[in-house]
Protein backbone atom coordinates (compact mmCIF):
# COMPACT_ATOMS: atom_id res chain seq x y z
CA UNK A 1 0.00 0.00 0.00
CA UNK A 2 1.45 3.60 -0.60
CA UNK A 3 0.57 5.41 2.49
CA UNK A 4 2.77 8.28 2.10
CA UNK A 5 4.08 10.15 -1.20
CA UNK A 6 5.65 13.49 -2.07
CA UNK A 7 7.86 15.08 -4.83
CA UNK A 8 9.75 18.17 -5.50
CA UNK A 9 9.64 19.26 -9.58
CA UNK A 10 9.76 21.60 -12.26
CA UNK A 11 6.16 21.58 -11.71
CA UNK A 12 5.94 22.15 -7.96
CA UNK A 13 6.60 20.75 -4.94
CA UNK A 14 2.99 20.48 -3.58
CA UNK A 15 0.11 18.84 -4.87
CA UNK A 16 -1.70 21.47 -5.67
CA UNK A 17 0.78 23.10 -7.54
CA UNK A 18 1.62 19.76 -9.47
CA UNK A 19 -2.35 19.69 -10.48
CA UNK A 20 -2.59 23.04 -11.33
CA UNK A 21 0.47 22.88 -14.08
CA UNK A 22 -1.12 19.58 -15.04
CA UNK A 23 -4.49 21.14 -15.42
CA UNK A 24 -3.39 24.20 -16.91
CA UNK A 25 -1.23 22.63 -19.38
CA UNK A 26 1.69 24.82 -17.67
CA UNK A 27 5.41 23.79 -18.52
CA UNK A 28 8.21 23.45 -16.11
CA UNK A 29 10.96 23.90 -18.48
CA UNK A 30 13.18 27.04 -18.62
CA UNK A 31 16.23 28.01 -20.38
CA UNK A 32 19.43 26.39 -18.42
CA UNK A 33 21.15 28.40 -16.08
CA UNK A 34 24.82 28.74 -16.41
CA UNK A 35 27.47 26.51 -14.76
CA UNK A 36 30.48 28.47 -16.07
CA UNK A 37 31.85 25.06 -17.61
CA UNK A 38 29.69 23.24 -20.16
CA UNK A 39 26.75 25.47 -20.76
CA UNK A 40 28.47 27.39 -23.17
CA UNK A 41 28.96 24.60 -24.82
CA UNK A 42 26.45 22.56 -24.94
CA UNK A 43 23.46 23.01 -27.84
CA UNK A 44 20.49 22.40 -25.53
CA UNK A 45 20.00 25.39 -23.87
CA UNK A 46 16.88 24.11 -22.06
CA UNK A 47 16.49 22.21 -18.20
CA UNK A 48 13.28 20.85 -16.32
CA UNK A 49 14.16 23.90 -13.53
CA UNK A 50 13.38 23.75 -9.78
CA UNK A 51 13.59 27.31 -9.53
CA UNK A 52 11.20 28.09 -6.25
CA UNK A 53 12.42 28.13 -3.00
CA UNK A 54 12.83 24.99 -0.21
CA UNK A 55 12.23 25.57 3.42
CA UNK A 56 15.18 23.14 4.43
CA UNK A 57 15.46 22.63 8.33
CA UNK A 58 18.49 20.45 8.37
CA UNK A 59 20.66 20.72 10.99
CA UNK A 60 24.09 20.89 10.52
CA UNK A 61 24.97 17.07 12.27
CA UNK A 62 22.74 15.78 9.02
CA UNK A 63 23.75 18.85 6.51
CA UNK A 64 27.26 17.91 6.59
CA UNK A 65 26.94 14.81 4.69
CA UNK A 66 24.86 16.32 2.47
CA UNK A 67 25.26 17.39 -1.45
CA UNK A 68 22.34 18.91 -3.28
CA UNK A 69 21.01 15.59 -4.34
CA UNK A 70 21.11 14.89 -0.35
CA UNK A 71 18.81 17.71 0.31
CA UNK A 72 16.48 16.86 -2.39
CA UNK A 73 16.64 13.28 -1.06
CA UNK A 74 16.01 13.55 2.55
CA UNK A 75 13.62 16.81 1.94
CA UNK A 76 10.54 14.21 0.16
CA UNK A 77 11.56 11.52 2.58
CA UNK A 78 10.81 13.92 5.73
CA UNK A 79 7.16 15.08 3.54
CA UNK A 80 6.44 11.55 2.73
CA UNK A 81 7.16 10.08 5.82
CA UNK A 82 5.44 13.08 7.80
CA UNK A 83 2.01 12.34 5.52
CA UNK A 84 2.55 8.86 6.05
CA UNK A 85 2.25 9.44 10.21
CA UNK A 86 4.76 6.58 11.11
CA UNK A 87 5.87 6.21 14.46
CA UNK A 88 9.37 6.90 15.39
CA UNK A 89 9.10 3.88 17.56
CA UNK A 90 8.74 1.44 13.82
CA UNK A 91 10.41 3.84 11.59
CA UNK A 92 13.72 3.03 13.56
CA UNK A 93 12.46 -0.75 14.62
CA UNK A 94 14.61 -2.57 11.82
CA UNK A 95 11.35 -3.45 9.97
CA UNK A 96 11.42 -0.55 7.81
CA UNK A 97 14.20 -0.15 4.98
CA UNK A 98 14.87 2.09 2.56
CA UNK A 99 15.43 2.03 -1.41
CA UNK A 100 16.68 4.74 -2.96
CA UNK A 101 19.22 6.02 -5.80
CA UNK A 102 20.13 9.04 -8.05
CA UNK A 103 21.91 8.87 -11.02
CA UNK A 104 25.30 9.45 -9.62
CA UNK A 105 25.51 10.46 -6.20
CA UNK A 106 26.34 14.57 -6.45
CA UNK A 107 27.60 15.93 -9.85
CA UNK A 108 28.23 19.38 -8.19
CA UNK A 109 30.26 17.46 -5.56
CA UNK A 110 32.19 15.57 -7.36
CA UNK A 111 32.88 18.81 -10.00
CA UNK A 112 34.72 20.05 -6.66
CA UNK A 113 36.97 17.16 -6.44
CA UNK A 114 37.93 17.42 -9.68
CA UNK A 115 38.53 21.28 -9.36
CA UNK A 116 40.77 19.85 -6.52
CA UNK A 117 42.52 17.36 -8.55
CA UNK A 118 43.29 19.20 -11.57
CA UNK A 119 43.60 22.66 -9.69
CA UNK A 120 47.25 24.28 -9.04
CA UNK A 121 47.35 24.28 -5.76
CA UNK A 122 50.15 21.63 -3.98
CA UNK A 123 48.43 20.92 -1.34
CA UNK A 124 45.62 18.38 -3.57
CA UNK A 125 45.39 15.46 -0.82
CA UNK A 126 44.89 18.33 2.19
CA UNK A 127 41.94 19.68 0.23
CA UNK A 128 40.09 17.11 -1.03
CA UNK A 129 37.24 17.21 2.27
CA UNK A 130 36.63 14.22 4.84
CA UNK A 131 33.11 14.06 3.43
CA UNK A 132 33.48 14.91 0.18
CA UNK A 133 32.94 11.20 -0.60
CA UNK A 134 29.98 10.71 1.64
CA UNK A 135 28.37 13.48 -0.26
CA UNK A 136 29.13 12.24 -3.91
CA UNK A 137 28.83 8.53 -3.26
CA UNK A 138 26.39 6.44 -5.73
CA UNK A 139 24.19 5.55 -2.38
CA UNK A 140 24.49 8.89 -0.86
CA UNK A 141 20.87 9.56 -1.16
CA UNK A 142 19.84 6.23 0.70
CA UNK A 143 22.35 6.69 3.44
CA UNK A 144 21.35 10.18 4.32
CA UNK A 145 17.93 9.04 4.89
CA UNK A 146 18.69 6.83 7.15
CA UNK A 147 20.74 8.83 9.19
CA UNK A 148 18.31 11.59 9.49
CA UNK A 149 15.23 9.35 10.04
CA UNK A 150 17.27 6.59 12.01
CA UNK A 151 15.93 3.73 9.66
CA UNK A 152 17.74 0.58 10.42
CA UNK A 153 16.40 -2.08 8.00
CA UNK A 154 17.46 -2.72 4.67
CA UNK A 155 19.48 -0.45 1.81
CA UNK A 156 18.74 -0.58 -1.86
CA UNK A 157 20.01 1.45 -4.02
CA UNK A 158 20.00 1.09 -7.53
CA UNK A 159 21.69 3.05 -9.74
CA UNK A 160 19.97 2.92 -13.48
CA UNK A 161 19.97 6.48 -14.73
CA UNK A 162 16.21 7.08 -15.75
CA UNK A 163 14.86 3.38 -14.15
CA UNK A 164 16.67 4.70 -10.70
CA UNK A 165 13.51 5.28 -9.01
CA UNK A 166 11.20 3.27 -10.40
CA UNK A 167 13.11 0.18 -9.39
CA UNK A 168 13.37 1.65 -6.11
CA UNK A 169 9.52 1.19 -6.20
CA UNK A 170 9.58 -1.86 -7.56
CA UNK A 171 12.69 -3.53 -5.36
CA UNK A 172 10.85 -2.07 -1.83
CA UNK A 173 7.70 -3.60 -3.36
CA UNK A 174 8.85 -6.84 -3.58
CA UNK A 175 10.74 -6.60 -0.30
CA UNK A 176 7.01 -5.84 1.53
CA UNK A 177 5.94 -8.35 -0.60
CA UNK A 178 7.55 -11.03 0.23
CA UNK A 179 7.68 -10.21 3.99
CA UNK A 180 10.99 -9.12 4.22
CA UNK A 181 10.26 -5.76 5.26
CA UNK A 182 6.91 -4.13 6.81
CA UNK A 183 7.33 -1.04 5.38
CA UNK A 184 10.11 0.62 2.46
CA UNK A 185 10.77 4.53 1.83
CA UNK A 186 11.53 4.22 -2.23
CA UNK A 187 12.25 7.09 -4.30
CA UNK A 188 15.11 8.73 -6.41
CA UNK A 189 16.93 12.26 -6.64
CA UNK A 190 18.98 13.95 -9.03
CA UNK A 191 20.52 17.40 -8.97
CA UNK A 192 21.11 20.39 -11.71
CA UNK A 193 23.58 18.36 -13.72
CA UNK A 194 24.81 19.96 -16.66
CA UNK A 195 27.07 16.75 -17.42
CA UNK A 196 24.13 14.35 -18.21
CA UNK A 197 22.94 17.11 -20.54
CA UNK A 198 25.98 16.99 -22.15
CA UNK A 199 26.34 13.45 -22.44
CA UNK A 200 22.69 13.97 -24.24
CA UNK A 201 24.06 16.56 -26.29
CA UNK A 202 26.73 14.72 -28.06
CA UNK A 203 24.42 11.69 -28.46
CA UNK A 204 22.66 14.42 -30.43
CA UNK A 205 18.94 13.24 -28.29
CA UNK A 206 19.07 16.20 -26.99
CA UNK A 207 16.28 19.26 -27.92
CA UNK A 208 17.88 22.01 -29.83
CA UNK A 209 15.57 23.80 -31.39
CA UNK A 210 13.31 25.76 -28.89
CA UNK A 211 16.09 27.45 -26.99
CA UNK A 212 14.26 30.71 -27.29
CA UNK A 213 10.73 29.48 -25.74
CA UNK A 214 12.01 26.40 -23.54
CA UNK A 215 8.01 26.22 -22.25
CA UNK A 216 7.41 24.32 -26.00
CA UNK A 217 9.40 21.54 -25.35
CA UNK A 218 10.02 18.37 -25.03
CA UNK A 219 7.37 17.29 -27.41
CA UNK A 220 6.67 13.59 -26.72
CA UNK A 221 5.21 11.77 -29.91
CA UNK A 222 4.64 15.02 -31.64
CA UNK A 223 6.31 15.21 -35.34
CA UNK A 224 8.09 18.49 -34.08
CA UNK A 225 10.05 16.58 -31.25
CA UNK A 226 13.70 17.23 -31.15
CA UNK A 227 15.03 15.69 -28.28
CA UNK A 228 14.78 15.45 -24.50
CA UNK A 229 15.13 18.06 -22.19
CA UNK A 230 17.41 16.98 -18.78
CA UNK A 231 15.97 18.09 -15.63
CA UNK A 232 16.37 17.97 -11.92
CA UNK A 233 13.63 16.96 -8.69
CA UNK A 234 12.81 14.25 -6.32
CA UNK A 235 10.32 11.89 -4.97
CA UNK A 236 9.48 9.94 -2.51
CA UNK A 237 6.76 7.39 -1.95
CA UNK A 238 6.07 5.07 1.50
CA UNK A 239 5.22 1.57 0.87
CA UNK A 240 3.87 -0.39 3.94
CA UNK A 241 2.60 -3.69 4.08
CA UNK A 242 -1.55 -4.20 4.05
CA UNK A 243 -2.72 -5.13 7.64
CA UNK A 244 -0.52 -3.04 9.02
CA UNK A 245 -1.36 0.46 7.29
CA UNK A 246 -5.06 -0.71 7.87
CA UNK A 247 -4.47 -1.86 11.58
CA UNK A 248 -3.40 1.83 11.94
CA UNK A 249 -5.63 3.66 10.43
CA UNK A 250 -2.97 4.88 7.52
CA UNK A 251 -4.61 6.80 4.65
CA UNK A 252 -4.21 4.58 1.77
CA UNK A 253 -2.81 6.40 -1.36
CA UNK A 254 -2.93 3.42 -4.11
CA UNK A 255 -1.47 0.35 -3.90
CA UNK A 256 1.50 -0.95 -5.97
CA UNK A 257 -0.22 -4.17 -7.56
CA UNK A 258 2.38 -5.38 -9.83
CA UNK A 259 6.57 -4.62 -10.82
CA UNK A 260 8.84 -6.17 -14.09
CA UNK A 261 12.30 -5.43 -14.90
CA UNK A 262 13.98 -6.93 -17.41
CA UNK A 263 17.13 -6.42 -20.06
CA UNK A 264 17.15 -5.81 -23.58
CA UNK A 265 20.44 -8.14 -23.56
CA UNK A 266 21.87 -5.92 -26.15
CA UNK A 267 22.93 -2.36 -27.19
CA UNK A 268 23.14 -0.28 -24.46
CA UNK A 269 21.90 2.84 -26.10
CA UNK A 270 19.22 1.82 -28.84
CA UNK A 271 15.44 1.25 -27.69
CA UNK A 272 14.57 -2.25 -28.05
CA UNK A 273 11.13 -3.26 -29.21
CA UNK A 274 10.77 -6.87 -27.67
CA UNK A 275 12.90 -6.16 -25.04
CA UNK A 276 10.26 -3.28 -24.08
CA UNK A 277 7.39 -5.48 -24.72
CA UNK A 278 8.49 -8.07 -22.85
CA UNK A 279 8.61 -5.58 -19.48
CA UNK A 280 4.86 -4.51 -20.59
CA UNK A 281 3.62 -7.80 -20.57
CA UNK A 282 5.58 -8.98 -17.63
CA UNK A 283 4.36 -6.20 -15.65
CA UNK A 284 0.73 -7.30 -16.46
CA UNK A 285 1.54 -10.89 -15.39
CA UNK A 286 2.71 -9.91 -12.15
CA UNK A 287 -0.14 -7.50 -11.53
CA UNK A 288 -2.24 -10.75 -12.65
CA UNK A 289 -4.60 -8.66 -14.96
CA UNK A 290 -5.14 -8.60 -18.77
CA UNK A 291 -4.73 -4.99 -20.23
CA UNK A 292 -7.82 -4.27 -20.45
CA UNK A 293 -8.02 -3.83 -16.65
CA UNK A 294 -5.36 -0.93 -17.50
CA UNK A 295 -6.94 2.75 -17.42
CA UNK A 296 -3.87 4.77 -17.98
CA UNK A 297 -0.20 4.58 -19.33
CA UNK A 298 2.72 7.28 -18.08
CA UNK A 299 4.77 6.80 -21.00
CA UNK A 300 8.58 6.66 -20.89
CA UNK A 301 8.44 9.46 -23.48
CA UNK A 302 10.98 11.58 -23.74
CA UNK A 303 10.62 12.66 -27.32
CA UNK A 304 13.59 11.61 -28.73
CA UNK A 305 12.87 10.10 -32.56
CA UNK A 306 13.51 6.29 -32.14
CA UNK A 307 12.43 6.14 -28.67
CA UNK A 308 9.03 7.79 -29.08
CA UNK A 309 8.26 5.34 -31.90
CA UNK A 310 9.55 2.42 -30.14
CA UNK A 311 7.40 2.44 -27.34
CA UNK A 312 4.20 4.15 -28.39
CA UNK A 313 4.36 0.50 -30.80
CA UNK A 314 5.11 -1.83 -27.82
CA UNK A 315 2.44 -0.18 -25.96
CA UNK A 316 -0.22 -0.75 -29.21
CA UNK A 317 0.90 -4.16 -29.25
CA UNK A 318 0.46 -5.50 -25.64
CA UNK A 319 -2.40 -2.35 -25.28
CA UNK A 320 -4.23 -1.86 -28.12
CA UNK A 321 -6.03 1.53 -28.01
CA UNK A 322 -7.67 0.93 -24.71
CA UNK A 323 -5.98 2.96 -21.99
CA UNK A 324 -5.24 6.64 -22.18
CA UNK A 325 -1.41 7.20 -23.06
CA UNK A 326 0.35 10.18 -21.68
CA UNK A 327 3.98 11.62 -21.42
CA UNK A 328 4.42 13.28 -18.35
CA UNK A 329 7.99 14.44 -18.89
CA UNK A 330 6.20 16.70 -21.51
CA UNK A 331 5.67 19.42 -18.45
CA UNK A 332 8.96 18.92 -16.46
CA UNK A 333 12.00 17.30 -19.10
CA UNK A 334 13.60 14.57 -18.35
CA UNK A 335 14.28 14.41 -14.36
CA UNK A 336 16.27 11.13 -15.02
CA UNK A 337 16.55 9.24 -11.29
CA UNK A 338 13.73 10.64 -9.99
CA UNK A 339 11.38 10.05 -12.93
CA UNK A 340 9.77 6.86 -12.02
CA UNK A 341 8.80 8.31 -8.51
CA UNK A 342 7.60 11.69 -9.67
CA UNK A 343 5.39 10.10 -12.69
CA UNK A 344 4.16 7.26 -10.20
CA UNK A 345 3.10 10.01 -7.90
CA UNK A 346 1.75 12.19 -10.72
CA UNK A 347 -0.42 9.23 -11.55
CA UNK A 348 -2.16 8.60 -8.37
CA UNK A 349 -2.50 12.44 -8.12
CA UNK A 350 -4.48 11.86 -11.47
CA UNK A 351 -6.11 8.92 -9.82
CA UNK A 352 -7.55 11.04 -6.85
CA UNK A 353 -8.67 14.14 -9.00
CA UNK A 354 -10.18 12.25 -11.52
CA UNK A 355 -8.21 13.76 -14.71
CA UNK A 356 -5.31 12.54 -16.68
CA UNK A 357 -3.60 15.44 -18.02
CA UNK A 358 -2.88 15.26 -21.85
CA UNK A 359 0.49 15.07 -23.17
CA UNK A 360 1.74 18.59 -23.52
CA UNK A 361 2.51 20.28 -27.23
CA UNK A 362 1.26 17.08 -28.87
CA UNK A 363 0.06 19.43 -31.37
CA UNK A 364 0.34 17.02 -34.50
CA UNK A 365 1.28 13.59 -33.58
CA UNK A 366 3.69 11.48 -35.34
CA UNK A 367 2.42 8.65 -37.29
CA UNK A 368 4.81 6.00 -36.43
CA UNK A 369 3.49 6.75 -33.16
CA UNK A 370 -0.30 6.75 -33.89
CA UNK A 371 -1.73 3.52 -33.05
CA UNK A 372 -2.31 4.13 -29.48
CA UNK A 373 -4.72 6.53 -27.61
CA UNK A 374 -3.33 9.90 -26.65
CA UNK A 375 -4.19 11.98 -24.10
CA UNK A 376 -4.74 15.31 -26.22
CA UNK A 377 -6.74 16.90 -23.99
CA UNK A 378 -7.74 17.12 -20.48
CA UNK A 379 -9.59 14.16 -19.78
CA UNK A 380 -12.26 14.25 -16.46
CA UNK A 381 -12.25 10.14 -16.21
CA UNK A 382 -12.17 8.07 -13.02
CA UNK A 383 -8.38 6.12 -13.53
CA UNK A 384 -8.33 3.03 -11.54
CA UNK A 385 -5.62 1.41 -12.87
CA UNK A 386 -2.18 2.95 -14.20
CA UNK A 387 0.93 1.74 -15.57
CA UNK A 388 4.41 3.74 -15.05
CA UNK A 389 6.61 3.08 -18.12
CA UNK A 390 10.68 3.61 -17.82
CA UNK A 391 13.31 2.93 -19.96
CA UNK A 392 17.20 3.58 -19.60
CA UNK A 393 20.43 3.14 -20.72
CA UNK A 394 22.05 0.17 -20.82
CA UNK A 395 18.65 -1.93 -21.77
CA UNK A 396 16.59 -1.71 -18.09
CA UNK A 397 13.20 -1.59 -18.70
CA UNK A 398 10.87 -0.82 -15.81
CA UNK A 399 6.58 -1.20 -15.53
CA UNK A 400 4.99 -0.61 -12.69
CA UNK A 401 1.26 -1.02 -11.99
CA UNK A 402 -0.41 0.96 -9.71
CA UNK A 403 -4.08 1.00 -8.12
CA UNK A 404 -6.47 3.72 -6.80
CA UNK A 405 -7.59 2.21 -3.42
CA UNK A 406 -11.13 0.75 -4.21
CA UNK A 407 -13.64 2.83 -2.38
CA UNK B 1 49.18 33.57 20.04
CA UNK B 2 48.54 33.70 23.57
CA UNK B 3 46.18 30.79 24.82
CA UNK B 4 43.49 33.26 25.06
CA UNK B 5 43.92 34.10 21.51
CA UNK B 6 44.06 30.29 20.63
CA UNK B 7 41.17 29.73 22.50
CA UNK B 8 39.25 32.73 20.58
CA UNK B 9 39.97 31.70 17.01
CA UNK B 10 38.94 27.70 18.17
CA UNK B 11 35.44 29.05 19.59
CA UNK B 12 35.42 31.15 16.12
CA UNK B 13 35.85 28.26 13.98
CA UNK B 14 33.37 26.08 16.33
CA UNK B 15 30.80 28.87 15.30
CA UNK B 16 31.20 29.44 11.70
CA UNK B 17 31.97 25.38 10.57
CA UNK B 18 30.76 23.83 13.15
CA UNK B 19 27.23 26.02 14.41
CA UNK B 20 28.07 25.12 17.84
CA UNK B 21 28.47 28.57 19.22
CA UNK B 22 29.94 28.98 22.92
CA UNK B 23 30.37 25.64 23.90
CA UNK B 24 31.30 25.22 27.43
CA UNK B 25 34.96 24.59 27.79
CA UNK B 26 34.94 21.57 29.55
CA UNK B 27 31.91 19.97 27.89
CA UNK B 28 32.28 16.94 25.85
CA UNK B 29 31.88 17.79 22.56
CA UNK B 30 31.05 14.39 21.18
CA UNK B 31 28.38 13.83 23.76
CA UNK B 32 26.53 17.24 24.18
CA UNK B 33 27.34 18.79 20.47
CA UNK B 34 27.34 16.17 18.32
CA UNK B 35 31.32 16.76 17.45
CA UNK B 36 32.38 13.41 15.60
CA UNK B 37 34.75 12.01 14.12
CA UNK B 38 33.82 13.84 10.74
CA UNK B 39 34.15 17.16 12.43
CA UNK B 40 37.74 16.18 14.25
CA UNK B 41 38.67 15.81 10.51
CA UNK B 42 37.71 19.15 10.07
CA UNK B 43 38.94 20.79 12.93
CA UNK B 44 42.39 19.30 11.85
CA UNK B 45 42.48 21.14 8.85
CA UNK B 46 41.44 24.62 10.55
CA UNK B 47 44.31 23.85 13.01
CA UNK B 48 47.07 23.41 9.86
CA UNK B 49 45.58 26.67 8.54
CA UNK B 50 46.09 28.56 11.86
CA UNK B 51 49.24 26.80 12.38
CA UNK B 52 50.73 27.30 8.76
CA UNK B 53 52.19 24.11 9.15
CA UNK B 54 51.01 20.42 8.33
CA UNK B 55 50.61 18.16 11.56
CA UNK B 56 51.69 14.65 10.72
CA UNK B 57 49.85 11.35 10.61
CA UNK B 58 50.90 10.54 14.04
CA UNK B 59 49.86 13.69 15.35
CA UNK B 60 46.96 13.59 13.61
CA UNK B 61 45.94 10.11 15.62
CA UNK B 62 47.14 11.92 18.82
CA UNK B 63 44.57 14.21 18.59
CA UNK B 64 41.35 11.77 18.10
CA UNK B 65 40.92 11.36 22.10
CA UNK B 66 40.69 15.28 22.62
CA UNK B 67 36.81 15.99 24.06
CA UNK B 68 36.84 19.35 25.24
CA UNK B 69 37.71 22.60 23.92
CA UNK B 70 40.29 23.05 26.73
CA UNK B 71 41.97 19.88 25.28
CA UNK B 72 41.68 21.64 21.50
CA UNK B 73 43.88 24.88 23.27
CA UNK B 74 46.16 22.58 24.72
CA UNK B 75 47.02 20.68 21.74
CA UNK B 76 47.53 23.55 19.35
CA UNK B 77 50.02 24.83 21.77
CA UNK B 78 51.81 21.55 22.61
CA UNK B 79 51.45 21.62 18.36
CA UNK B 80 52.61 25.33 17.94
CA UNK B 81 55.61 24.57 20.64
CA UNK B 82 56.90 21.77 18.30
CA UNK B 83 57.36 24.27 15.36
CA UNK B 84 58.24 27.20 17.67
Amino acid sequence: MITGCAAITPIGNTKAEMVRHLTQGISGVKAMRSDGLLTEQIHSGVFGTVDYPIDYAFNRHHRKTMGPVAYYACQVAKEALDGAGLEEAFVTSGRMGVAFGSTHGSPTVQREIYRTFFGQSEQKLRNIGAVDYLKSMVHTTAVNITKMFGITGRVISSSTACTTSSQSIGYGYEAVKFGLQDAMLCGGADEYDTTTVAVFDNLLACSTAFNATPHLTPRPFDVRRDGLVVGEGAGAVVLEEYERARRRGAVILGEVLGFACNNNGGDMILPNMNGIEQTLRLGLDSAQIGPDRVDLISAHATATKMGDVIEAQAIGKVYGTGPLVTGLKSYMGHTMGSCGVIETILALHMMHERFVAPTLHLDDVDERCAMIRHARQLTETAVQVAAIENFAFGGVNTSLIIRKPLE
Amino acid sequence: MTRDEICSRILAIFSEKFEIDNPGLDDDLREEHEFDSIDAIELLREIEVMLDSQLTQEEKKSAMTIRTINDIVAYVIDMAAVRA
